[in-house]
């Protein structure tokens, strides 16, 4: 159990996928202008790491070693697809906002590398779980991030107006580079130079 | 076994994909029709926008729409009636609908008719990546613009996807007067426009779009430009003006077939 524990924890915060083992940064930088969209789309990873990863831990047995990779792939891109048309079913409008992202899962480097990585080694709980783990320390990232990115660039948290229109009024205005690619991957090293700061056994000699 | 034999790997291959195939398949059946529902409400919300009834809840939005349209109606390029949609089912033309009438000889263009006077009419046409659409709210006379609302499916974010997100460029359409100058409506910087009241600044950074979005807007308006003579209010004026117009005006040939066809 300890091993299945730690395939769950690790990935979260001491082995986090982003901020440690810098996997998946291309749509962490893209879908974190707002809260929302942030969440849905942590939330479609999630889903997307932990089912691929059972089932090819499922198949590990089976698979045979020279299409490997080309059956991984089949994997993920139908756990894509159906959160996909599932999205488009019943959460049209987040849909809309994520539009290419969602589709673009499947190139997520965190996906294909805890498969390879993992689940092609391991049983399938504990596969489970690792996909589990690693897509909610992507998510965490993710949330972080668009937290800092509506509050300074819109003023807005999920949408709802957090900063009062009396700051505005004394002459305070919204971040407009917030809202563009470059401050997530500004935040996005903030981020990690906190999390090595406090974990000395990240920093390079 | 032997995992690794040619027969093994072949065999694999096939029956994972028939699986995943099924499943994806199915998956599709089955959501299809609550997407084809999300699909037609959206559009119904963006005609709802152009007709100056904007921000409407998502769960009220076809209840509103059956509430405020007073006739939904489909003309031809001469402007006569040909058709009209069932408002109590809330049939709409969507987008596959509107690139058919493209290129269609006998054309059905759908017009919305709104209680409060306002008149919708799609345009739907390339913007740089994918298609883009929009609907387009005129006054009484059809000829002022009341309010438009326009989508694209892939523009540039930041720079082309600002047609659909940025509210100064929707509002920068209300009060323009379509077809004052010699061509219908333009969508360029003041300098290259040759009349204020007919045409909108184009979105700095995203040339392409901001011609695509001009050229579609003057194509749909001039399928529609026999239907706007015939029923725009102070019908006796706009019908002298269009006519010595189409005299003199080549109606914006750059993706034009169909028009020429027509005439």
């Amino acid at each position: 159990m300890g091993n299945i524990k730690e395939a769950f924890l690790t990935p979260i915060f001491k082995g986090n996928p982003i901020s440690v083992l810098v996997l998946g940064i291309c749509s962490s930088l893209a879908v974190t202008v707002q809260l929302k969209g942030a969440f849905v789309m942590g939330l479609s990873v999630i889903i997307v790491t932990g089912l691929s990863s059972l089932v090819c831990s499922l198949l590990r047995n089976t698979i045979p070693n020279r299409i490997r990779i080309i059956v991984q792939l089949v994997v993920v891109a139908m756990m894509v697809i159906l959160v996909d048309q599932v999205l488009k079913a019943y959460a049209y409008s987040v849909s809309k906002t994520l539009s290419v992202y969602i589709g673009l899962i499947i190139t997520n480097c965190i996906v294909m590398g805890r498969i390879e990585a993992y689940a092609l080694g391991n049983k399938p709980f504990a596969s489970l779980m690792d996909g589990l783990g690693n897509g909610l320390g992507y998510a965490m990232i993710l949330v972080i991030v668009a937290f800092f990115r509506e509050l300074l660039g819109s003023g807005t948290l999920f949408g709802f107006q957090v900063i009062p229109q009396a700051v505005y009024d004394f002459g305070y205005a919204n971040n407009g580079l917030m809202i563009l690619p470059p401050m997530a991957l500004i935040l996005l090293g903030c981020i990690i130079w906190v999390q090595r700061s406090i974990q000395k056994d990240l920093q390079e000699k | 076994m032997n995992t690794n034999s040619n027969t093994y790997t072949v065999v694999y291959s096939i029956i994972l994909v028939v699986i995943v195939a099924a499943v994806l398949a199915f998956a599709a059946m089955f959501l299809k029709p609550t997407q084809d529902a999300n699909v037609k409400k959206d559009t119904i919300g963006q005609i709802l926008t152009a007709a100056t009834f904007a921000g409407v809840q998502d769960a009220d939005i076809l209840d509103t729409y059956k509430a405020e349209i007073e006739s939904a109606i489909l003309v031809d390029f001469n402007g006569e009636e040909v058709g009209t949609l069932n408002i109590d089912e809330c049939e709409v033309y969507g987008n596959s609908d509107l690139k058919r009438q493209i290129a269609a000889e006998q054309k059905a263009l759908p017009v919305y008719i709104f209680k409060n006077g306002v008149t919708v009419v799609p345009c739907y046409g390339a913007g740089l990546w994918g298609p883009i659409w929009g609907y387009v709210g005129l006054e009484g006379d059809l000829k002022t613009i009341k309010a438009v609302r326009f989508g694209h499916k892939g523009e540039t974010p930041g720079l082309g996807a600002k047609i659909a997100d940025e509210p100064w460029f929707a509002e920068s359409f209300v009060g323009k007067v379509i077809g004052a100058g010699e061509v219908l409506f333009e969508v360029a910087k003041p300098a290259n426009r040759q009349l204020p009241e007919s045409g909108v600044d184009a979105i700095s950074g995203a040339t392409i779009t901001s011609q695509a979005l001009g050229v579609t807007l003057n194509q749909w308006f001039g399928f529609y430009q026999n239907y706007f003579a015939k029923n725009g209010i102070a019908a006796e004026e706009v019908v002298d003006a269009v006519i010595n117009e189409t005299g003199e005006l080549e109606p914006v040939t750059e993706v034009e077939p169909a028009n020429t066809v027509e005439e």
